[in-house]
């Protein structure tokens, strides 16, 4: 009895050594691909680089980007490169990227928001100053680079395109109903109140997931100088733009579960033709245009009627841009790799390659041949006054969750903009 | 039998090992995390109590415990009640008991996620299924998450999954039940609703038991169908604990209060199952 008990513990032993033998044997032929320091290499080392953006899901972009990737891999066979994208829809990008970095598993090069997501990543140096990094080409772009400058005056991200947001108009509803197309705040209640004696939702709209209603509200109240105001600051024109969205919601604006429904529920409504506006921003064209509505639909500014505020004022920007993660460029065996790879990601032909899929001003060159719908957009932004990030790009996220979930509460009569802003104004505390 | 111990810890080693890495180191992590204010994941602060203070002046954290708890009494009840009665039915019926055990266990075999999505397009306003016939039948539509029905909307998917898995284990203890007491009883005259109360659920009871307290645990860790079908809303009516702690540590990326949030639902869960096998204790039948 004795002697099987020890035949079995010393048989587990075994068992334990043999498995950790093979850990060390993987560990050895990894360390056999890695150059000595002695630089006698002739052979080109194999490198494995990964690269986290958001263009996966519903972006339209995504299929094009793959390609490229495919593309620097055919040209380089050394450089295998995972492709580890995750859609921007659900905001569950920001807790990948937060957990890799923190976990010291960050991705090479990531397209990641340059906005206060990324403050924790640039003030701990988990990636790099693109100004100072050796190789790095940041030559040919337009004033989009410029807006990626961080506070403390260098620039972490390179931009890869901008965007706007808008309110994206059904014509052909708003001509079948003889609506006149919403260009002041005036004509845009009328259409919601016409819209709203039909089978049409006037606005597609989540209220729980309110983003862009939120940020659309307070800068048609307050105009560009209001809208660009921090919390603390506590304007007015924030509440009345919040309780606009409980006027507008007793008109009949929004469909009655407008409170329930995500924002993907509403760009459906949108898309099967049963509300006639919606506020999105230009990544939108690329969902339009798989369902042929490109044509009959067309984007206009939010109308501001503040004192001192403009119609045309957008919101919109580059808040995303290209990152160089401070590990892969100090590593001696990626750093050429890295440099490589953000150079072909950024070249002029990839970024034209990419925003012709999403349709988005590009941060180099220009799109040429472009639907006029989507000129239409551009113009926009060309002819805006002014151009501000979304609300939620510059403040603490939990108040901006406050604000936006607080809608439907608004809107029940539960709560006022008032209270919900001060409320919002403690938690960014 | 002394011999035997190195057997013991041999065994157990590798259990415990797992169970430390990944369940009970995580945990005090969390412990500590909650004592810290995050902003991101990279800047924490000390705050002590901070985060515990907040919560007890957390509206939304006080609407969702209660959410939790009244959803934790419906699937309770409706859980373990339906899968009784459907246990019972199934277990008294000569012919087809195997197409009905695979039918009600069936909603089991689906990821929560999809049946989250399923009732979210039966609910929905203007497509959903139950509107659509409503208008074909010449009614109205009807606004079925609302801030009063939301918890209840979202308490149907939930019995609705979980049924089939109470039943196959009430079905298993029922078929345990040997002949003989049916028999001595029929021949001492007992009628259909006797032999149930009298009979079936006495000879079950400490399977009934561990249904309850499964039940009761179980429902704490409700998160996709709420997220899903109303993302806790309308105006947090139906936000649950599991829901309010992943918004707050994923979305807000304020994990120290998501790891508070994570402390009270532990608290309640230990306790919870405490208490019901406290009321719950009974002698053990055994035949």
């Amino acid at each position: 009895m004795k002697k099987t008990k020890w035949s079995l513990l010393l048989g587990l032993l075994f068992l334990v050594i043999g498995l950790v033998a093979c850990g060390n044997e993987e560990t050895d032929s990894s360390s056999e691909d890695t150059p000595s320091d002695n630089g006698e290499e002739t052979e080109v080392e194999e490198v494995d680089l990964r690269v986290v953006t958001t263009m996966a899901g519903t972006d339209p972009a995504g299929e094009v980007f793959q390609e490229v990737l495919d593309d620097f891999e055919n040209e380089n066979p050394h450089i295998s490169i995972e492709n580890d994208s995750q859609s921007a829809d659900a905001g569950t990008i920001r807790t990948k990227v937060n957990t890799d970095f923190s976990s010291d598993n960050e991705p090479d090069i990531m397209f990641y928001f340059n906005t206060v997501d990324a403050e924790g990543i640039i003030e701990e140096g988990k990636v790099v100053n693109l100004e100072e990094a050796e190789g790095i080409d940041l030559s040919g772009f337009n004033s989009m680079l410029e807006q990626q400058r961080h506070s403390d005056g260098n620039i972490y991200a390179a931009p890869q395109s901008g965007f706007y947001e808008g309110l994206f108009v059904n014509e052909k509803l708003f001509k079948e109903h003889g609506i006149e197309i919403p260009t002041t705040w005036e004509q845009y209640e009328k259409a919601i109140e016409e819209f709203a004696k039909t089978d049409i939702v006037p606005i597609a709209a989540s209220t729980e997931d309110s983003y862009y209603v939120v940020e659309h509200y307070i800068l048609a109240a307050g105009g560009m100088e209001s809208y660009t105001l921090g919390l603390e600051e506590q304007d007015p024109a924030w509440a009345e733009g919040l309780e606009n969205i409980k006027k507008h919601s007793d008109m009949g604006a929004f469909t009655p579960d407008a409170g329930t429904i995500d924002l993907a529920l509403a760009q459906e409504l949108f898309k099967q033709e049963q509300a006639a506006m919606i506020f999105e921003g230009s990544w939108f064209w690329g969902q339009l245009e798989e369902v042929g509505m490109g044509e009959d639909v067309t984007v206009l500014p939010m109308p501001v009627y503040a004192d001192g505020g403009e119609t045309g004022e957008l919101v919109g920007g580059a808040s995303q841009g290209w990152f160089v993660s401070t590990k892969s460029y100090e590593d001696e065996n990626k750093k050429d790799a890295v440099v490589d790879l953000f150079n072909h990601l950024t070249s002029e032909e990839t970024i034209l390659k990419i925003a012709g899929a999403t349709g988005q001003p590009p941060a180099k060159g220009e799109l040429t041949d472009l639907p006029e719908y989507l000129k239409a957009g551009h113009d926009l932004v060309s002819d805006a006054p002014a151009v501000a990030l979304p609300i939620n790009d510059r403040i603490n996220p939990e108040a901006f969750t406050h604000m936006r979930t607080s809608v439907p509460a608004i809107i029940s009569g539960d709560k006022t903009g008032e209270e919900v802003l001060e409320r919002a104004q403690k938690m960014a505390e | 039998m002394k011999g035997d111990k190195i057997y013991i810890y041999l065994f157990l080693t590798p259990a415990f090992i797992i169970t430390g890495i990944f369940l009970y180191y995580p945990f005090v992590e969390n412990i500590l995390q909650s004592f810290y204010k995050t902003d991101g994941f990279f800047n924490s602060t000390f705050v002590g109590l901070d985060n515990y203070i907040r919560l007890l002046n957390d509206e939304i954290a006080k609407t969702a415990l209660f959410n939790s708890l009244e959803l934790m009494l419906y699937v309770t009840i409706f859980q373990v009640g339906i899968a009784l009665v459907l246990a019972i039915m199934v277990d008294s019926i000569s012919k087809g008991s195997g197409f009905f055990r695979t039918t009600f266990f069936f909603p089991i075999v689906i990821s929560g996620a999809a049946i989250g999505l399923l009732f979210t397009l039966i609910y929905n306003y203007r497509n959903g299924l139950l509107n659509e016939m409503l208008v074909n039948l010449g009614f109205e539509r009807i606004l079925w998450l609302t801030e009063q029905s939301s918890l209840y909307m979202v308490a149907i998917p939930t019995i609705w999954n979980y049924v089939g898995f109470y039943f196959v284990i009430l079905l298993t203890a029922i078929q345990k039940i040997p002949n003989d007491f049916y028999e001595a009883a029929k021949l001492e005259g007992i009628t259909g609703i006797q032999k149930m109360f009298r009979l079936t659920i006495p000879l079950i009871v400490s399977d009934l038991k561990t249904c309850i307290v499964l039940a009761i645990t179980g429902t704490l860790k409700i998160f996709e169908l709420v997220y899903i079908i109303t993302r806790g809303g309308p105006g947090n009516s139906s936000e649950v604990l599991g829901t309010y702690m992943y918004q707050k540590a994923f979305g807000d990326t304020a994990m120290g209060y998501g790891a508070t949030l994570a402390v009270l639902i532990v608290i309640l869960g230990l306790t919870l199952a405490f208490i019901t096998n406290k009321l719950l204790q009974k002698e053990e039948v055994t035949y």
